[in-house]
């Protein structure tokens, strides 16, 4: 299973990512957990209460003549993996691609779309939380995935994101693409708006309370609040998924 | 006044942005609100509606794809490329939005 979580920010991209990468390590073996946002938070909701150091150094990318960013040794995705990220609960593997630690040279993160695109490992699942808004998720990050979740709340704001997100999405053909609606009030307005979106919708979770506080806490809802109607809901999320064979 | 608005994604900026706009319009100061988000919803803050919204995405995108002409003056740019939002706010979506450009 290859999953990319996009969407506005604060929509709950890292929460749910965070939780169905846990789930699917703990019922279907290892996961390679990328958090390609900047603005990281993906580490708090696997459950690793910081973010660690690591990730891929920047030494490791060159700028090539007209090739771009590329990494200075052809070394296999599955080598940089076994190298440089970090063991966290479940068989969840993390791998910090977006924080930029002090000065780096701009652009350079492009050496590593290669990586999280090649990484093919029998029996491993790839889960990437991709960074807030349209642009980079689309800018090759996603293009590792075989499904797109789009994760929004019922907002204005989050629900052009997601109509601007899908429209970007035909890009990727092979990719199915889904829409999680976050902090619903109820289910039915989450149909009527993926219905207008011309999207499935794969779940709506619920608001809850637990969840905000596991925030708050910088804990992983999988591991604070197990029994909270939204990591209910992410189970039959991924239920219905790995059910389903696309 | 220049005002700047920064933070994480969901905390408020846009709102934040749309409010301080309008407040400082209303006490009669000529505002300028500028949406520098490359996924842009400020007119959605502002109260311009989605389509509005959706039409100055438009706009700024067009110029990327060079199906329409920069302006040679920032007040011509703001007249060609900026909506009219209630209580004398002028918007202009700035930063270059997102091309599909995979690969």
């Amino acid at each position: 299973m290859r999953l990319a979580f996009i969407g506005k920010g604060g929509s709950g991209k890292s929460t749910v990512a965070g939780t169905v990468a846990r789930m699917l390590a703990r019922q279907h073996g290892p996961v390679l957990a990328l958090d390609v946002d900047p603005l990281p938070g993906l580490a708090f909701s696997l459950g690793l209460g910081h973010i660690p150091e690591g990730g891929l150094p920047e030494e490791l990318a060159e700028r090539r003549e007209g090739k771009g960013w590329v990494l200075k040794e052809e070394v296999s995705a599955e080598s940089l993996v076994d190298r440089y990220a970090v063991q966290g609960p479940d068989g969840v593997w993390f791998l910090q691609l977006g924080k930029m630690p002090g000065h780096v040279r701009p652009g350079s993160s492009t050496a590593f779309r290669h990586v999280v695109e090649s990484f093919h490992r029998p029996g491993w699942s790839v889960v990437g939380d991709l960074s807030a808004g349209t642009r980079q998720a689309f800018a090759g990050w996603a293009s590792f995935a075989t499904r797109l979740v789009i994760v929004s709340e019922l907002s204005s704001s989050g629900l052009l994101t997601a109509r601007r997100l899908r429209r970007l999405a035909e890009t990727f053909p092979e990719a199915a693409v889904g829409l999680v609606i976050n902090k619903a009030n109820g289910d039915g307005l989450a149909a009527a708006k993926a219905a207008e979106l011309g999207m499935p919708l794969w779940a709506v979770l619920p608001y809850d309370g637990e969840m905000a506080a596991a925030e708050q806490t910088g804990q992983a809802p999988i591991d604070v609040a197990p029994n909270s109607p939204v990591v209910k809901a992410i189970e039959r999320f991924l239920q219905r998924i790995t059910e389903d064979p696309k | 006044m220049k005002i700047g608005i920064v933070g994480k994604g969901g905390a408020g900026k846009t709102t934040t942005a749309g409010i301080v706009a309008r407040t400082l319009g209303r006490k009669g100061y000529s505002v300028l609100a500028l949406d520098c988000d490359t996924n842009p919803n400020l007119g959605i803050a502002l109260g311009l509606g989605l389509q509005e919204t959706e039409r100055l995405a438009a706009i700024r995108q067009s110029l990327d794809e060079e199906a329409a002409e920069h302006a040679p003056s920032v007040s011509e740019m703001l007249q060609r490329f900026g909506a009219q939002a209630p209580d004398a706010v002028r918007l202009a979506v700035v930063t270059k939005i997102d091309t599909p450009n995979p690969g």
